[in-house]
């Protein structure tokens, strides 16, 4: 790994070189700062001690002045004295760089022989100018003391930050590559694989749970795809190969017009059965998919449900069955008219081929479509298996039909926001089947 | 009658071509979007089949250009199953009718006819009538001879689409389309159980049937054969 590459070492590394500039330019004013103030200190001491001075003037005259700068002179410390006339003549006492007559305080700049002085000069009666120095070395060595820890301080931060920025990116890409090798995983189609997380709620794990619900979710509709694809395979096998026994057994037969398009006629209402299956798959996996909700629009559900129920009243009433509606008017949804009407269709078909006695067609506010029969149902533990493709009771499978009316009526409210509910019929009896839709307001 | 069929599918076009040229229709067939919407561009046609997935120009490619060059012949087009969500779309475009694939020829032949006697478009009449047999479109009101005839809603709009198709077979899958406005066939028989009823009505007092069975096709009305 180019550690440059990784988010951590780079963002160590920044954070390293601000704290590394901030610290030197706080050194430049600390240095700055340091000396002034030293430099005010040292001006004290001068006046202090060139009060000193003065005052043995004052109590010995001259001469115990001269004797006072020739110990100072004596003892070759950080502070000078000097008695000069005022022509620059030395009286008594020594300064290693003389700056002549001098009144008030100056600083001498460093000659070959001398460091730099702070010098104090006052004019005493008599024309002798007396001048107290002291060596500014020592001022700005402390002043430079002082305004190296910053700096100092500031590259340890520097180097303490790089060192855990290290340590951060290591860590960051032993998660990621377990982020990797999981999606890896993934990939070449183990779908139970799921991102590992830590355990700590951290981002990381939060965003490794929502990728997790997401893989979960994909793996159960792959599932879901392959169980169709199976039921597809199962269940236009057997009308495909029996399918292609008639025409096999016709053609093996001696040409006889009749039989010929007797058979041929079965073979053709065979496979238009084989392609109503096949339309309505289609039609439950664009559902499904979501496709055809561009294409929604405000729908007078009350409307639509009466003309359905009327188009299926005259083969209910010849069937003995007759059907009472209950529609409360004025009921309006978001969605797609041919759809809602061919799920309803769906419920009417399966009421009149598989239930018994009356069918009453209910439409309640709040989109509540109910179309129950009193029939012998549909025990509460197949309930949801019927709304599975090509799931048909075991009693059923003599009827016409293709198993999937109430797929699609399932998949039609799902792609509605709503969902298909199975329930006992009014008075616990027969089965009524429930169609919620989301309510657009009447 | 003369017809084009625009269809890329060799063995399909023939089909339709030999079928159509037994029914005694002029048939012209093109291979693909190009040849297809030069003919169509240039040559009078009373009814026009096109697949809508073509080589060149597709299906409502055809379409488009057709009724841009103020061209109204009836177009029906041809579609994959299982577009039928796609069908608006088609319709939109100018179609006057939508058929899926796979198809019964009789289904196509029963479109096709129905096309080619559309009307052209005039004043929307006031009344519909075929022999002894009138409906009034403003009182909705139906009579045969001088006998009222009573009709559910339901059997009103059947008859209406079947008096504006005298003489030509209607499907099934014709009149759950354009009568009911159902674009699947439910499982239950609800066609046959509306047109005898509707059969029965107009023939209570009597008179002589005028829907007819017409065997693995549908329906046909038409004034019943003088006596």
């Amino acid at each position: 790994m180019n550690p440059l590459r990784s988010f951590a070492p780079r963002m160590a590394l920044a954070i390293a070189a601000v704290v590394l500039v901030t610290s030197i330019l706080g050194a430049g004013w600390g240095w700055l700062r340091a000396r002034d103030a030293l430099r005010q200190q040292l001006d004290l001491v001068l006046a202090a001690e060139a009060e000193g001075l003065l005052r043995d003037y004052e109590t010995y005259g001259l001469r115990g002045l001269a004797e006072a700068a020739e110990i100072y002179a004596r003892r070759r410390g950080p502070l000078h004295v000097l008695l000069q006339t005022l022509d620059g003549r030395a009286v008594a006492g020594s300064l290693p760089s003389p700056p002549g007559a001098l009144r008030g305080y100056t600083t001498l700049p460093a000659t070959e022989a001398a460091a730099p002085l702070r010098a104090l000069g006052a004019i005493l009666p008599g024309g002798v100018n007396l001048i107290v120095a002291s060596d500014l070395t020592s001022v700005d060595r402390a002043a430079y003391a002082l305004a190296w820890a910053p700096p100092i301080a500031g590259g340890l931060a520097a180097l303490l930050a790089l060192g855990l920025g290290f340590l951060l990116a290591r860590g960051l890409e032993r998660r990621l590559a377990g982020v990797s090798t999981a999606a890896q995983a993934v990939m070449a189609g183990d779908l139970t694989r799921r991102l590992p997380e830590s355990g700590r709620g951290d981002e990381f794990d939060r965003l490794a749970a929502t990728i997790n619900a997401m893989l979960a979710r994909i793996e159960t509709l792959v599932a879901e795809v392959r169980q169709v694809t199976d039921d597809i395979a199962h269940d236009l096998r057997s009308p495909l190969s029996r399918l292609r026994q008639r025409l096999e057994a016709a053609l093996a037969r001696a040409r006889e017009p009749e039989a010929d398009a007797a058979a041929l006629e079965e073979t053709l209402a065979e496979l238009d059965q084989v392609l109503a299956t096949f339309a309505a798959l289609l039609r439950i996996a664009r559902a499904e998919a979501g496709t055809g909700r561009e294409g929604f629009s405000t729908i007078d559900l009350s409307t639509l449900v009466a003309e359905v129920a009327d188009v299926y009243a005259p083969a209910a009433e010849e069937a003995g069955r007759p059907i009472a509606t209950e529609i409360a008017p004025g009921q309006q949804v978001t969605g797609s008219a041919p759809l809602l009407r061919q799920a309803l269709a769906n419920l009417l078909d399966n009421a009149l081929s598989h239930g018994a006695g009356p069918i009453r067609v209910a439409l309640r506010p709040g989109g509540i479509l109910e179309v129950s029969d009193q029939g012998p149902g549909i025990p509460p533990e197949e309930r949801e298996k019927v709304m599975r493709r090509f799931y048909r009771l075991d009693r059923s499978r003599g009827t016409p039909g293709t198993g999937l009316g109430l797929s699609l009526a399932a998949a039609v409210a799902r792609l509605h926001g709503g969902r298909l509910v199975l329930r006992d019929g009014p008075d616990g009896r027969g089965l009524a089947a429930v169609l919620e839709l989301p309510y657009a307001a009447a | 009658m003369r017809l084009l069929i625009i269809e890329d599918d060799a063995a399909t076009a023939d089909y339709l071509a030999k079928g159509f040229s037994e029914e005694g229709l002029v048939v012209d067939v093109a291979r693909n979007g190009k040849d297809g919407l030069f003919l169509a561009l240039n040559e009078p046609f009373d009814v026009i089949v096109t697949d809508r997935m073509l080589p060149g120009p597709d299906g409502l490619a055809i379409l488009r250009a057709l009724r841009a060059s103020g061209i109204a012949t009836p177009v029906l087009m041809l579609t994959a199953l299982g577009e039928v969500d796609r069908k608006v779309e088609g319709l939109e475009a100018g179609a006057d009718d939508y058929l899926a694939k796979p198809f019964a020829f009789a289904e196509l032949r029963a479109r096709v006819r129905a096309l080619a006697r559309r009307p052209a478009a005039q004043a929307e009449p006031t009344e519909l009538a075929v022999g002894d047999l009138r409906m009034d479109l403003l009182r909705r009101v139906v009579t045969r001879g001088a006998r009222e005839v009573e009709l559910l809603p339901t059997e009103f709009r059947l008859l209406e689409y079947m008096l504006r198709h005298p003489g030509q077979v209607l499907t099934r899958t014709m009149l759950l389309e354009k009568v009911w406005d159902f674009s699947f066939d439910p499982t239950t028989n609800v066609v046959d159980v509306h047109v005898s009823r509707l059969r029965r009505k107009l023939e209570a007092g009597g008179e002589a049937p005028m829907i007819r069975t017409v065997r693995g096709a549908g329906y046909m009305l038409s004034a019943p054969a003088p006596a």
